[in-house]
């Protein structure tokens, strides 16, 4: 095995690297602020029939259950089932293949990335926005009684006190979900996204031999490395009261 | 009065959802991408695990034998060749959705013929049978009890499992201990080379190149499991691209630009395989 050959694979697998580069980047932008959207429906209290069970007042069953039906909490709870109780590979199927079969809109190559995007950003969003939910409720209610009591509104609660404790303590969750991330993005080629893993496979069906897929493996460990780091440093910053 | 308003804006909203529901039932049907006078691009879907008919070079680029051929197709008519590896087991989806415009891959027609509007047949294949150089095994009959393995969606499949006046592979493949898929057949070179397989059904092509670059691993039985003929696949109905890939391609074996293409391949014996022109 020599060196001009290793040096071969590593400049062709560096292509395969900045597609797989470019879906973790793009699906972390979107994902992330996706997911706050859906915890701030899961959260939602949002209930258009409470006036149906008034407070001091004996009520039925039925009628005290369709008061309490909270739509948008609903929504954001069926949302979050379905993604995460389907496969990826499904999702990515659906977004690309979809628009065709169920619509019978003509799709063009150029649409392949965007799907890839969609597929990852709405799959990442559900587990991002329970992260997320996880952070704000683990705040303890007296913080909030002492905001109301300071005169603060819902939102300056939310952003001033509730959002940068939050981000502080999902940052182990979230360094574990971009690592996923970072491996999960062979799976673009399910809908023929040619990313790094796909490249390897190529080279190592060229050349006849496995070398390309060991090279991948240690891309592979070296972005997630970077990536572990980074979110280290992100933790460290954030430990200012430590 | 506000909690009227709620319900109202709710009742609003959730009919507002359904009406949105119902407006896309009635969209028509796509039409081919046959419009050859605006055609700017050229579409080729293949799987790139397929040497020598299309792979990855040392510089990193697609080539191949049908890539090269693709290539030559789109500079006589002005096109820009858009070459896109496919999962194989997803090229019916891409095709009908049109996201790519013919499949051109050491694609078998035999078989094949009422799903997809063929050029005429360019390359004379066979399936044939790669063991391991050490493996006892020199006919098809000496497989019976072995484990053999070969690509999904695959012709080479299709061959063994078809129902339709097959009696005698179907009674090979019953002989098998097992029949495996694999994605590509790369993997399937693998699983041979580690022993987790005693052989692999693959098209004569595509063994010839793993047996010259490892010959010492690999070697071919001498009875094929089939013949049949490569073709390029249009859209069913995609007719007017077709002829116009056809024409081009005929003009191609009357110029001499297809054996010269053809000749860059001998060492896989491809020289010897096509046979668009001959008959």
């Amino acid at each position: 095995m020599d060196i001009a050959f290793l040096t071969d694979i590593v400049k062709e697998l560096f292509s395969g690297l900045i597609s797989s580069f470019w879906i973790f980047v793009l699906t972390l932008l979107f994902s992330m602020p996706l997911g706050l959207l859906i915890t701030y429906g899961r959260m939602s209290k949002f209930a258009p029939l409470h006036f149906l069970a008034p407070q001091h007042k004996p009520v039925g069953k039925m009628r005290a259950t369709l008061a309490n039906f909270k739509p948008i909490q609903f929504i954001c709870k069926i949302f979050i089932a379905v993604v995460r109780g389907t496969p990826l590979m499904l999702q990515l199927f659906a977004v690309f293949y979809g628009p065709y079969y169920l619509f019978k809109i003509p799709l063009s190559s150029e649409y392949r990335f965007t799907a890839v995007i969609i597929g990852f950003s709405i799959n990442y969003a559900a587990y991002f926005a329970e992260i997320y939910r996880s952070g704000i409720t683990s705040i303890p209610v007296g913080q909030y009684e002492a905001a109301t009591v300071l005169g603060y509104n819902k939102a300056q609660t939310f952003f001033h006190i509730i959002f940068p404790q939050m981000c502080k303590r999902i940052v182990p969750p979230v360094t574990n979900e971009a690592i996923t991330l970072v491996k999960d993005t062979a799976m673009a080629f399910v809908i023929s996204y040619p990313e790094m893993f796909t490249v390897a496979k190529q080279i190592s069906a060229a050349k006849t031999t496995i070398m390309p897929l060991i090279v991948a493996g240690v891309f592979y460990f070296i972005f997630n490395a970077v990536v572990a780091f980074i979110m280290e440093c992100i933790e460290k910053r954030m430990s200012y009261y430590r | 009065m506000k909690k009227y308003f709620t319900l109202f804006a709710t009742l609003a909203v959730t009919m507002g959802i359904f009406a949105g529901c119902s407006t896309s039932s009635d969209t028509k049907q796509p039409e081919t991408n046959g419009d050859t006078a605006q055609r700017t691009t050229f579409t080729v879907g293949f799987d790139a695990e397929y040497p020598p008919y299309g792979y990855k070079n040392d510089a990193g680029e697609y080539v191949g034998f049908d890539l090269d051929l693709a290539q030559e197709v789109c500079d006589r008519n002005g096109w820009e060749l858009k070459k896109q590896p496919l999962d194989w087991t997803s090229k019916d989806m891409e095709l009908n959705s049109g996201t790519v415009d013919c499949l051109w891959n050491g694609f078998t027609m035999t078989g094949r013929e009422a799903d997809y509007t063929f050029s005429k047949p360019y390359v004379d294949n066979s399936i044939v049978f790669v063991v391991r150089t050490d493996a006892d095994i020199q006919s098809k009959a000496d497989l019976a009890g072995k484990t053999v393995i070969t690509q999904a969606a695959s012709s080479a499949l299709a061959a063994l499992t078809n129902e339709k006046d097959n009696e005698e592979n179907l009674a090979l493949a019953a002989s098998f201990a097992a029949l495996e898929q694999t994605p590509d057949y790369n993997t399937a070179f693998m699983n041979l080379e580690a022993g987790s397989v005693d052989a692999i059904a693959v098209d004569i092509g595509v063994a010839q190149y793993q047996l010259t670059n490892r010959s010492d691993l690999f070697r071919k039985l001498e009875e094929p499991l089939s013949t049949e003929q490569y073709g390029i696949a249009f859209k069913l109905g995609n007719e007017e691209l077709r002829d116009q890939v056809q024409t081009t391609l005929d003009e191609m074996v009357t110029d001499g630009t297809f054996d010269k293409i053809a000749a860059n391949y001998a060492d896989y014996s491809l020289d010897q395989m096509v046979c668009l022109g001959k008959e």
